[in-house]
């Protein structure tokens, strides 16, 4: 099957609220998904990520915009002529027919042949694991078995791009953590063109190329996993993506394309590239926690924060330190029982170059 | 929303299957729903080509038309207490009386062979019982010169007719009422009686009230059982106008009559629809025969209830081996010799008649179910400008009194270009028109428990709409559609309001037949004809339930229960 991109060009979508009047599920969202890639609209319960989905999918018609699927103009185009392959987070299997049945559902509707027909159920059902489950009522199943028919269903009829709506959301996490590399990994295999919703961000940085934030019908941020992490460009982003400080910093002087930085009156680091600071400047922090390295203060040093807790978690050691009127989180790898750093002690705070980010 | 306007037009445009689905059910409601209707009102409002109230007015100035109006509303009122009462009592018993499974299905059954049966049973056997030659006023009592007719009979036979109506109402409330809930009030040391009174009453005041309406309109509906037992006492609105047309000949009079009849029965139903159409419709659990037995009765009053219930019961049953056994005597009463006549009489004289009312409900059934699942398909899943307006139409036929959709498609069919009288085609769709709306709500019911995304995910696997619902949404919703044959098919064996102004010389229907025996006196005919409608409906029914039973639907008990909401 030839991968195809999918492009939306300024797409919104409104709809009469009783309250509210008229309101934007979606408003001009413009979105370019490459060939074979998979791109992740990742957003809170309401940003307007489903309904982006679906009116790619033509569940849905926007109301201004156009939509573009392997460049041709599906934006009025009924679903069943988008060749779309959709996975449902309640996995819509039709509860009246087998396994087979519901895999084989689109074939039938193209009027192929019982044996292609045959042929191509028991490729797909091998490749998702369920080669002998054919006979099953959908009822008789599991949610990850019904997700996994879901998906073979989905992929049967060698869709031009395939979507998920929170397909895992309905898993308990560990199997969630399972389906997300198996669906990752076919992805990959067939080289498909997709679009995951999802609100877990773990999910999103776990399985896509890239992944669109989106806040209130909008996409705020698009990107790498890595690019969002480190450089949201809006607190939103920031608090939506893992765990963050956010904190206000003072320029203290610039060198080079280096700027200092003070927190709470404390030279706290340097970051980079923010070469137009003044110093004196106020500046919008991110922080990661696993970015900030404790060291126990040497006595006598006026300049330190206070550990007041300390959190044992196994791989990593989570500490909560006052800093002036800021409190920060700080998450260590390595022993938790290091010396100097128990609650109560002073600390020096040090923010790594690469893990220190300012907004705006 | 203009543009939301636009382009769910833009939809259906782009959509063949389901423009064409949406025309279809325009045409035929066009055709048989607001063409009689209009035909109605101009033949009653319209003369010598101008616009008049005269008619009217002098219709409702007639002191004897007062009195009919005043005697309907009258009659309504009684049966609809009477009913409400009685169905209470079964609904209190069924879920509170205690009783075993075996128990509680003969109790329903009891309750609820009155109705699917033909509309004069019970007022074949009242006339058997209580008439001048009555089992029980001259051979038990002794009794000679009474009259079994007029208000207090046929107030007694609508209301055995007519109180299932009222159990299946209350049934699910008082069910739906947690029995903790009573038995918490008990343990805070509430008498059983101030908890009743306190606590569950007032919990089942909507289908109170729910059951009062639906009595009153079907009492007011009524047209059979005042026919045969009102008398020339009691003159009721559908009678009179029936006699209004087929004794004078009347239509512009009968029109107008059914009119009148309509408003009691538009406000009724307004008052049904918006008061408290909502808030009852508590779908049946399994939760009843799960639950241990609760204490909130005293142990006294269940015993009472269920006394009650089976005297009631006993009634029903003796009503119908009266008229099983007068089926299959010379003449009941008089010589009591056991004979086949009245059997060998329906099949010979009689069998136009059946074969005319059979074939007209096998053509009627299936045609029926089809049509009310694509409508109720149509205003469940598809956005398309008009939908409220299709709903509601669809619903007109349903909600108006037999009478009034007789007369109007009498009327509306007599001349060209829709000449359609006479024929077997205008009672056919007279039943389609009038009784699928069951099968619609079914239907609707049925597709707000089927998540839309099946169909979405049939139409991302490239099926059409049309496909999409051949495939998937049909056999979904089965149990509806079989629920849908069944009311359409009982109906088209046991209704008479509507369709006694269509039968004619090369169709008729055995209702008509068992009231024409029964003006001539023929009594033996008319209970075998009844016993074979009984036999008939209770076959298709059973066969009905275990083609349900075997689609194995989660809803199927509560479908089959709505065979009978009808």
């Amino acid at each position: 099957m030839a991968p195809v991109s999918i492009r939306l060009d300024r797409v919104s979508k409104r709809f009469d609220h009783s309250v509210k009047g008229e309101v934007y599920a979606v408003r001009e969202v413009s979105l370019a998904v490459a060939d074979g890639e998979l791109l992740t609209l990742l957003g809170p319960s309401g940003c307007g990520k489903s309904t982006t989905l679906r009116m790619i999918a033509g569940f849905e018609e926007p109301d201004e915009g156009t939509i573009l699927i392997g460049g041709r103009d599906v934006t009025h185009v009924l679903p069943n002529r988008r060749g779309i392959g959709f996975v449902f987070q309640n996995y819509a299997l039709f509860p009246h027919l087998s396994v087979f049945e519901n895999v084989a559902y689109g074939l039938r509707v193209q009027g192929r042949d019982e044996a292609s027909i045959a042929r191509a159920v028991g490729e797909v059902l091998e490749l998702v694991g369920l080669a002998r489950y054919d006979r099953q009522q959908p009822h008789q199943l599991s949610g990850g078995e019904q997700q996994r028919v879901a998906l073979a269903r989905a992929i049967v009829f060698e869709p031009q791009v395939l979507l998920f709506d929170e397909p895992l959301s309905n898993l308990d996490a560990k199997l969630r953590v399972e389906m997300r590399e198996q669906i990752r990994e076919l992805q990959k295999r067939i080289g498909i063109t997709t679009i995951y919703v999802t609100h877990d961000q773990e999910e999103a940085m776990a399985i896509s190329d890239r992944i669109a934030v989106m806040d209130r019908g909008s996409i705020v941020q698009q990107g790498t996993a890595q690019a969002l992490y480190y450089r949201p460009a809006t607190e939103f982003v920031a608090r939506f993506i893992g765990r963050t400080n956010l904190l206000t910093g003072r320029v203290l002087g610039v060198s080079g394309n280096r700027v200092e930085i003070e927190v709470e009156g404390q030279r706290v680091g340097w970051l980079e590239g923010k070469t137009m600071a003044a110093p004196g400047d106020l500046l919008r922090l991110v922080v990661r926690p696993e970015m900030i390295d404790l060291q126990p203060a040497l006595p006598g040093d006026p300049r330190c924060g206070t550990v007041m807790s300390r959190t044992f978690l196994g791989e990593k050691t989570d500490y909560a330190v006052t800093l002036g009127s800021v409190t920060l989180q700080v998450s260590a790898s390595g022993p938790s029982d290091l010396p100097g750093l128990e609650v109560g002690r002073s600390v020096t705070v040090r923010f790594r170059p690469e893990g220190m980010h300012a907004l705006g | 929303m203009a543009r939301t306007q636009s382009a769910s037009w833009r939809r259906v445009a782009a959509d063949p299957a389901l423009l064409g689905a949406i025309a279809a059910v325009w045409i035929l409601l066009l055709l048989f729903v607001l063409f009689p209707m209009a035909h109605l009102l101009e033949r009653a409002f319209v003369d010598d080509g101008g616009f008049t109230l005269e008619p009217l007015l002098s219709s409702i100035t007639d002191t004897s038309h007062q009195a009919a109006f005043v005697n309907s509303l009258i009659l309504a009122t009684a049966v609809g207490v009477l009913g409400t009462a009685l169905g209470f009592l079964f609904a209190l018993t069924a879920v509170r009386g205690g009783l075993g499974r075996h128990w509680l299905t003969a109790l329903d059954a009891a309750a609820l062979l009155p109705l699917v049966s033909p509309p004069f049973t019970t007022s074949i056997s009242i006339i058997f019982s209580f008439g001048p030659r009555g089992f029980i006023t001259h051979d038990l009592l002794g009794l000679t010169n009474v009259s079994a007719y007029g208000f207090w009979s046929t107030a007694l036979a609508e209301t055995l007719t007519y109180f299932p109506i009222a159990y299946l109402t209350l049934r699910p409330i008082l069910a739906a009422i947690d029995p903790n809930l009573e038995e918490m009030a008990f343990s805070l040391g509430g008498s059983r009686w101030r908890i009743f009174r306190t606590v569950t009453l007032p919990l089942a005041v909507p289908g109170f009230a729910n059951a009062f309406l639906l009595l009153f309109a079907a009492s007011l509906a009524d047209f059979a059982t005042p026919l045969i037992l009102a008398g020339n006492s009691f003159p009721v609105l559908p009678t009179q106008a029936y006699l209004q047309i087929t004794g004078l000949f009347d239509f512009k009079g009968g029109a107008v009559l059914s009119l009148i009849l309509l408003l009691p029965a538009a406000a009724v139903f307004l008052l049904q629809r918006h008061w408290v159409g909502k808030r009852v419709y508590v779908t049946v659990t399994g939760k009843v025969g799960q639950r241990s037995r609760t204490r909130a009765i005293a142990p006294w009053a269940s015993v009472v209830l269920v006394a009650a219930c089976f005297a009631v019961a006993a009634i029903i049953v003796y009503f119908y081996a009266l008229l099983a056994i007068a089926s299959l005597v010379v003449a009941f009463g008089a010589n009591n010799g056991f004979t086949w006549h009245h059997y060998h009489v329906i099949f010979t004289e009689g069998l136009p008649a059946i074969r005319d009312t059979l074939i007209i409900a096998a053509i009627g059934m299936p045609l029926g179910g089809f049509y009310g699942v694509l409508v109720g398909y149509l205003i469940a899943r598809r956005d398309f400008p008009g939908r409220r307006a299709m709903e509601l139409v669809a619903m007109v036929n349903y909600a108006l009194p037999g009478t009034i959709v007789g007369i109007a498609y009498l009327i509306a069919f007599n001349d060209p270009p829709l000449a359609l009288s006479g024929g077997a085609l205008i009672i056919i769709a007279c039943y389609v028109f009038r009784y699928s709306p069951t099968g619609i709500r079914a239907t609707v019911a049925q597709l707000q428990q089927i998540d839309r995304s099946i169909e979405e995910a049939s139409s991302s696997l490239g099926a059409g709409s049309g496909e999409t619902f051949r495939r998937v949404t049909l056999p979904l919703i089965a149990p509806a559609f079989f629920a849908g044959l069944g009311v359409v098919f009982i109906r088209s064996m046991t209704a008479i309001s509507a369709t006694i102004f269509l039968v004619s010389i090369s169709w008729t229907l055995i209702t008509v037949r068992i009231l024409e025996n029964m003006t001539e006196m023929a009594l033996g005919p008319a209970a075998a004809f009844s016993v074979f409608v009984i036999v008939v409906v209770f076959v298709v029914v059973a066969g009905l339930s275990a083609v349900l039973a075997r689609l194995r639907a989660p809803t199927a008990g509560a479908t089959a229960r709505s065979f009978l909401g009808g």
